[in-house]
């Protein structure tokens, strides 16, 4: 009895909480994005579905138009975040791997080197390549100054400098997981296909890579989903020459103040985020039959 | 000619004996060198090209302060400095708040979860994930429509309700993993010998997870401290936090003055580093 007092104590904050502050709100979106919004800026409670039709297509053309623009851009974010996942994993799996083979004290010395930039504010990590990459920023005068170059290269507002960004504030959620799956791979297998005759490249892609596959998988799902939803960084690094999902979201709550059709696009991005998840855990548990 | 190929033979050579540690140099090189880029320049006293070094100042660093410097009006950004301490304040009550409230929340569930067992555990281990992963605008905007919907006014106050919706579970892995780690010996021990729940918790379990509850503690301080996107959504007109007011500045242009500031908001998210990794890798 007194210890299922103490369990419903213990129980009690979280779900108090998280039911109010967290199941709330997300019913409440979900409410959201079937409403007719108010001409200036406030909501009917009316049941609307227009708001889905504009994006996937069932508008009327009369009330609401259905608008390509909006599918492409969902198309243009996964794009973005498919290649920030395959970037993450090209430049963390060799340093990943170059580290789970140091002693160990180096070991925990490396992996606070690589974590440690990543402490500081997503603001300021994404000014210090505003600075960079602005024509009149470093890399520009140092391609002007070696003559590489003769006027300054637009790399500011473009996608490259998005796909930089994102890449630079999600290496570590890349590199963690990949690094403990590495960690964990057991040397004798690793020597053994050596012994057997496998060379390096063999050894790799027979027993590294394909043992580091939770660790790839993580690592990729992690970096996936921010990436998809994110509008911090083609704000300040894209300008307006590149729109994410995020940036869609955004505008039509402070901008065009149409709060259904943002909450709309987020319910979208929510059953996403959530189809990848349910797959991820699916792949990860038969591939742990597997093993 | 094979000269050439002795030269592109001796280059594939090194690729494939030193591709590993030639990789990770220019891996570090990727990580580190833009943020000591902006420490060194937040000391260049160059006032119309910020690129180009002019000399060793402090300047900038006076007047995010507010001292009287000889700078140009023009090249000083900030209006006032009340601004900039304001959010400093506004971010400093905020993490502090939140920390508080998500460590105690996040340490019950931890305790829950790792030492009971209880019929509706696999929900909670889904749901305790959720706030965690879903994207960041998705919760910034339902807390918005929330709040406004409620009839909450954007202040604080509501920032403070935000961050902990995600920190708690933040503190949960932390602390959880903490106590996965040890083993429940000394506890039934304790209790074998007569010690009521309340005793055992104090002196055996809480010193045994206090590194965790620090390490997540100072995690959820430092996540907070930082949060940019849900508290953009939800914060009200005198409530900016000092990522938020940053953000702001940076829409606008960039400054020589952030490079200051940028630098402070550097060396102080190391130290915190530094302290949360002490913490988190005290032996059990």
């Amino acid at each position: 009895m007194n210890k299922t007092k103490n369990l419903l104590f213990l129980l009690t904050p979280f779900t108090l909480y998280i039911t109010v502050f967290f199941l709330g709100p997300i019913l409440i979106l979900l409410t959201y994005s079937f409403l007719e919004p108010g001409l200036y800026g406030g909501v009917v409670w009316n049941f609307y579905h227009h708001n889905y039709g504009r994006i996937l297509g069932w508008a009327d053309g009369i009330i609401e138009e259905f608008n390509p623009v909006y599918f492409k851009i969902f198309l243009n974010s996964f794009k973005l975040a498919l290649i920030t996942v395959i970037i993450t994993l090209v430049i963390c799996y060799p340093t990943a791997l170059w580290i789970s083979r140091l002693k160990p004290k180096l070991k925990v010395f490396f992996l606070f080197l690589v974590t440690l930039p990543f402490f500081s504010s997503l603001v300021v990590r994404l000014f210090a390549w505003m600075i960079l990459l602005k024509p009149s920023g470093l890399i520009n005068e140092f391609l002007l100054n070696i003559r590489l170059i003769d006027e300054p290269l637009q790399m500011l507002f473009t996608e490259t400098a998005v796909l930089i960004g994102l890449v630079y504030i999600l290496v570590p959620f890349m590199f963690l997981p990949l690094y403990a799956s590495i960690e964990k791979i057991d040397n004798s297998l690793i020597q053994a296909s050596n012994d057997l005759g496998g060379n390096r490249l063999i050894t790799f892609f027979k027993i590294t890579l394909p043992l580091s596959f939770p660790g790839i998988l993580g690592g990729s799902i992690l970096v996936f989903i921010p990436s998809l939803g994110n509008f911090i960084v083609p704000d300040l690094l894209g300008g307006a020459k590149v729109m994410m999902i995020g940036n869609i979201i955004e505008q039509s709550f402070l901008t065009s103040r149409n709060w259904p059709f943002g909450a709309c696009l987020a319910i979208i991005l929510m059953i996403v985020v959530v189809t990848l998840l349910y797959f991820y855990v699916k792949i990860l548990s038969k591939y742990e039959k597997i093993i | 000619m094979s000269k050439f190929y002795q030269n592109m033979k001796k280059l594939f050579n090194f690729l494939k004996n030193k591709f590993l540690p030639f990789h990770v140099i220019i891996f570090f090189m990727f990580i580190y060198i833009p943020l000591l880029v902006v420490i060194f320049l937040s000391f260049n006293s160059n006032v119309i090209n910020m690129m180009i070094w002019d000399g060793f100042t402090f300047d900038w660093y006076k007047s995010i302060f507010g001292f009287n410097t000889q700078l140009d009006e023009d090249a000083v950004y900030l209006e006032s400095t009340d601004q900039l301490l304001n959010a400093l304040k506004n971010s400093i009550i905020i993490s502090t708040t939140t920390t508080i409230i998500s460590t105690f929340i996040g340490t019950c569930l931890a305790l829950a979860m790792v030492r009971y067992k209880f019929r509706f555990k696999a929900f909670y281990n889904a749901l305790v994930y959720l706030p965690m992963i879903i994207p960041d605008i998705v919760l910034g905007i339902s807390l918005l429509i929330y709040f406004v919907t409620v009839g909450v006014k954007l202040s604080i106050y509501s920032i403070i309700i935000g961050h902990c919706t995600f920190l708690c579970s933040y503190v949960f892995i932390v602390v959880s993993s903490r106590l996965a780690g040890m083993n429940d010996e000394l506890e039934k021990a304790s209790n074998d010998l007569g010690g009521n729940e309340i005793y055992t918790f104090r002196k055996i379990t809480f010193p045994l997870i206090f590194p965790g509850i620090m390490g997540g503690a100072l995690l959820s301080f430092i996540i907070s401290m930082d949060d940019l996107v849900i508290t953009y959504f939800i914060a009200g007109v005198d409530s900016t936090t000092l990522p938020v007011f940053i953000y702001g500045i940076m829409r606008r242009g960039i400054k020589p003055e952030i490079n200051a500031i940028a630098s402070l908001m550097i060396i102080f998210s190391l130290i915190v580093a530094a302290l949360g990794i002490y913490y988190r890798s005290k032996k059990l």
